[in-house]
């Protein structure tokens, strides 16, 4: 049971090493920030703070999944010791209008129901009590007259018609490209993307078609920190501190709440303790600032594993897809109608249905794709962001048909592959071209970590082995923006703001060792502030790995900034030219002179005191062409693309329907590994996650109600469902564009990591499985059918 | 109905005003100790773990009063050069870390009942604790490389004795 050492497949990083690197940070595994007080557990979390006196709050929820709200009786709620006021929907839109309703894309969900519910679970009413067990007393005690209304649970049925969830589309008003949804009525389909590459055409003598219906079930994040938020008026300001991922976008969706200047709203961030896409956008955030705003009082949310897994889920979604091969073994075709499950609110499913839309054919040479991409609302607890961003569910029915349409056509499905993945500098089917993609890189890494041209070895009694492999593909978020403030502080050590927030990932060391680079800083200098809308600069969202890339160049470019001023000062002092300073570990020297002078020296000298700063800032945006309404396609969709491989051997046991992992790989492309044990620590941590995703993790819904909710009944990965052996791989081909040529890694090995243990159990025992989890009794259920004769 | 108990939190004596259903959890908070977390509230996840008299409780379904006289061990409280503390820090093993206090002190746990565990029974102990962001092959290094600490240590203890 081990890791294998790290085999980087380095492409030739063409800097590395050369005399353009003075610094010793980029590349080098230093220790996670906050390495020892994480494991003391003194690190301060979110609801770990001191705060002001808070009451709390606790809110009352729809039993109902779609339903009237006829009437909210709270006198039995406020007779509760200890209750201070009872506030409904209804409440907060007499007095803040629809700004009440909120979201990423679509602004249709408010904090508290007005008028209707739409899930069971939602919020109706807000109970604010001294402590949380009053709070909990009193929102027992609120009593809902409901008239109930017929609800769609289904996704499919959901597009089909009536019920609607929703009686009108809602666009965010920030989204120009959604504006014309705004008012389409009778519909649950809130957003369609559609993408047409090539023409169609009948299949060449010769070719294999391959096609099927795929499900992936909706699942929960569960990161083991509980959501929480706490807000209060300080005069006419708002503060918040809150467990978010999102505090730029927090403070703009909460300054828009109240009708605040941006200046007027203080968003605060701790520590995450995990998110994976649960704690972003809108959630506890609206109702603390409306009910600390207008009670003029300090609230604090803290919410329950059960309430939490309300909050947010990932989208379940169907996908009916199929492919073609040429009698070459090219794959010629690719067709892919998506259907995603958003719930009872689009939150930001209608951005994941353009992005993955746009890979749902996978990374693939394809001459004709055609795939339909929908979000529909359902009358269950909204879904949103999930480490994959939706790409996940494309991919499982990509990745299960090029291996059956490889099967089909008596090929090695790695071979199949090979054969068509998409190169360097090739035009996806979206219209944009691959850079610091490598797609065969890494399938080779995770094939050759199986030793998969060797003969396998076979049982065939109780016991069945199989190899399976998959590859993803999924493009950063784009346009986005970072911003980086840097002080450089007289004694060498520097401060950096930035809004990223580390909930595990490591960007806080990540972005320690890029600013320390250029300025020849050892480890442990530099200080990542905590994400404060007060104090640190804008940033898009902490999201979508795309903060390796767009605040590490933001932070390469401000650490390079003061380099150069850096240069400057010593230049003038040592009364030489600029271009003959150099930037040591040891401080500044001269080239000409041998003149030196460390930070220190430099910079008490430079401003005559001690305990002085040096400021620089920079930003980097990133920008695209929006896709063309028609062919879905653009030169520019995306900034860059991310490339993933998993490759897995495992046991299946026909007796108990068990899957034993005996040894999985897994491979990305990072473009370049600015911590190398914190890539390998990504890579591993997501493809555990997968694991669970590919065997038993999933949420389970009766008529719209998760019955599943709590960690009694939810199952997750332990320590016994860790495969016996993983070989994380780091293959870097540089991005040119990227802080030393490095790109993001969050995401990339979840993305192929179910369907590389399905088409393992396919090779293992015969059996195509189309919906996730491949749990004991589904794979028991399949043998004995598999028995049957027919 | 409040009563005062007395907790002995690692090695201090702590008086305390609890009602009958206060949570363990919920106490040692109240006095400081954030390493003890909720994480579940069903005692599905070992985030809230502490020991008692060197056994460990998951403080989520435990209630304070029955802990009167108790002696408690938080991970915050853990000595400074801790030797499961230190491995776990030498083996990375942490991502968010979250959850690692708990594991911490399950292995203490562990490694006082069984200093010989190999990974079987390091996996058997560590079942009930969850890792969201899927560090146990790190963690399992870091138990089993305190595991071997404790021998030495205790080899050369003999040695000298
Ligand atoms: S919070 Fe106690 S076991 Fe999870
Ligand atoms: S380190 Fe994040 S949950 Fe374990």
């Amino acid at each position: 049971m081990t890791i294998d050492s790290r085999s980087a497949v380095s492409a030739g990083v063409a800097d590395r090493g050369s005399a353009a690197f003075e610094g010793r940070a980029v590349g080098e595994s230093w220790g996670r920030v906050a390495a020892r007080s994480k494991v003391r557990g003194e690190l301060q979390h979110a609801a770990d703070e001191a705060l002001r006196p808070c009451l709390d709050v606790v809110v009352t929820r729809s039993t109902r999944p779609h339903a009237e709200i006829l009437g909210v009786d709270a006198a039995r709620a406020k007779a509760v010791d200890g209750v201070v006021d009872v506030v409904t929907g209804a409440d907060l839109h007499a007095l803040l209008g629809d700004a009440i309703f909120t979201g990423p894309a679509f602004a249709d969900q408010p904090c508290l129901a007005v008028g209707k519910v739409r899930y069971v679970g939602e919020p109706v009413a807000a109970v604010i009590a001294r402590g949380r067990a009053a709070a909990r007393a009193g929102a027992e005690e609120v009593a809902v007259d409901y008239r109930e209304l017929d609800p769609v649970h289904d996704v499919d049925a959901a597009v089909r018609g009536a019920p609607f969830v929703h009686d009108e589309l809602r666009p965010s008003v920030v989204f120009g490209d959604l504006a014309h949804l705004r008012g389409i009525r009778d519909t649950n389909v809130n957003y369609e993307y559609v993408l047409r590459h090539g023409d169609p055409v009948e299949p060449p003598p010769g070719s294999v078609t391959v096609s099927d219906e795929f499900w992936c079930p909706p699942t929960h994040h569960v990161p083991i920190e509980l959501p929480f938020t706490a807000a209060w008026r300080d005069g006419d300001r708002l503060e918040i501190l809150s467990t978010t991922q999102t505090p730029s976008y927090v403070r703009q969706s909460v300054a828009d709440l109240l009708g605040l200047p941006l200046a007027s709203v203080r968003v605060r961030t701790a520590p995450l303790g995990g998110s994976f896409g649960a704690k972003m956008y809108d959630r506890l955030e609206p109702l603390a600032a409306a009910l600390a705003w207008t009670r003029r009082t300090a609230v604090r949310i803290a919410v329950s594993r059960e309430e939490a897994f309300l909050l947010t889920t990932r989208h379940g979604a169907a996908v009916t897809g199929s492919m073609t091969a040429d009698a070459d073994g090219n794959i010629v075709a690719a067709d892919a109608d998506v259907r995603y499950d958003t719930g009872a609110y689009a939150d930001v499913g209608p951005r994941i249905t353009a992005k993955s839309g746009m890979v749902a054919s996978g990374p693939y040479r394809i001459a004709q794709a055609h795939v339909r991409s929908r979000c529909v609302y359902t009358n269950k607890p909204s879904a949103g962001p999930f480490r994959g961003f939706g790409v996940p569910q494309v991919t499982w029915s990509h990745e299960s048909l090029v291996d059956e349409l490889a099967r089909a056509r008596g090929e090695d499905p790695a071979a199949f592959r090979r054969r068509n993945l998409l190169r360097e500098g090739d035009v996806s089917v979206v219209g944009t071209p691959m850079h610091s993609a490598d797609f065969v890189g890494c399938l080779d890494a995770v094939t050759a970590a199986l030793d998969w041209e060797s003969p396998l070895e076979r049982p065939t009694g109780r016991y069945r082995r199989g190899r399976g492999v998959a590859v993803g593909i999924k493009a950063v978020l784009t346009p986005t923006i970072s911003n980086a403030v840097l002080q450089l502080n007289q004694d060498g050590s520097a401060t950096l703001l930035i809004s990223t927030v580390d909930m595990g990932q490591g960007s806080d060391t990540i972005m320690a060792q890029i600013a320390a680079e250029p300025l020849c800083l050892p480890e442990g200098a530099v200080r990542v502030v905590a994400a404060d809308t007060d104090v640190t600069p804008y940033d898009t969202i902490t999201a979508g790995s795309r903060s390796t890339y767009h605040s590490g160049n933001a932070v390469r470019r401000a650490a390079e900034a003061m380099r150069d001023k850096l240069i400057e000062i010593a230049a003038a002092r040592f009364g030489v030219a600029a271009t003959d300073v150099k930037i040591t570990g040891d401080g500044l020297v001269s080239t000409q002179t041998q003149q030196k002078a460390s930070i220190p020296e430099l910079l008490h000298a430079h401003f005559g005191a001690r305990g002085t700063t040096l400021t620089t800032e920079a930003d980097f945006r990133t920008t695209w062409q929006p896709y063309d309404k028609r062919t879905g396609r653009s030169p520019q969709v995306t900034e860059h693309w991310f490339a993933g491989a998993a490759a897995a051997q495992l046991t299946v046991d026909t007796a108990t329907g068990r899957v034993h992992v005996e040894h999985l790989a897994i491979a990305g492309d990072v473009g370049r590994a600015i911590n190398p044990a914190l890539v390998e620590q990504q890579l591993t941590g997501a493809a555990i996650m997968g694991v669970g995703h590919a065997l038993f993790d999933q949420l389970v819904f009766d008529e719209g109600q998760i019955v599943n909710g709590t960690l009694l009944d939810y199952q997750l990965p332990s320590i016994h469902d860790v495969p016996d052996r993983i070989t994380p791989i780091v293959v870097e081909n540089p991005h040119r564009t990227g802080p030393y040529g490095a790109k993001g890694v969050g995401e990339t090995t979840i993305i192929p990591l179910a369907p590389a243990i399905a088409n393992a159990v396919r090779d293992a025992i015969g059996i195509r499985f189309t919906r996730l989890p491949l749990t004991s009794e589904r794979i028991l259920d399949a043998l004995a059918a598999q028995e049957e004769p027919s | 109905m409040s009563t005062e108990i007395t907790l002995l939190v690692n090695g201090e004596r702590r008086a305390v005003p609890v009602d009958d259903d206060d949570l363990l959890l919920d106490v040692l908070r109240g006095l400081g100790h954030t390493s003890v977390r909720e994480g579940c509230g069903v005692g599905a996840c070992g985030a809230c773990t502490v020991l008692a008299d060197g056994h460990s409780v998951s403080s989520c379904l435990a209630r304070a009063v029955r802990y009167d006289g108790a002696a408690l061990t938080t991970a915050d409280g853990l000595p400074a050069d801790d030797d499961v503390v230190e491995e776990f820090v030498a083996a990375r093993a942490m991502q968010c870390g979250y959850c690692i206090p708990g594991f911490v002190l399950m292995t203490h746990e562990l490694l006082a009942e069984n200093p010989d565990a190999g990974e079987a029974e390091i996996d058997a102990h560590l079942e009930g604790n969850i890792c969201r962001c899927g560090t146990y092959l790190e963690i399992r290094t870091a138990c089993v490389n305190a595991a071997r600490r404790r021998r030495e240590a205790a080899h050369t203890e003999k040695e000298s004795a």
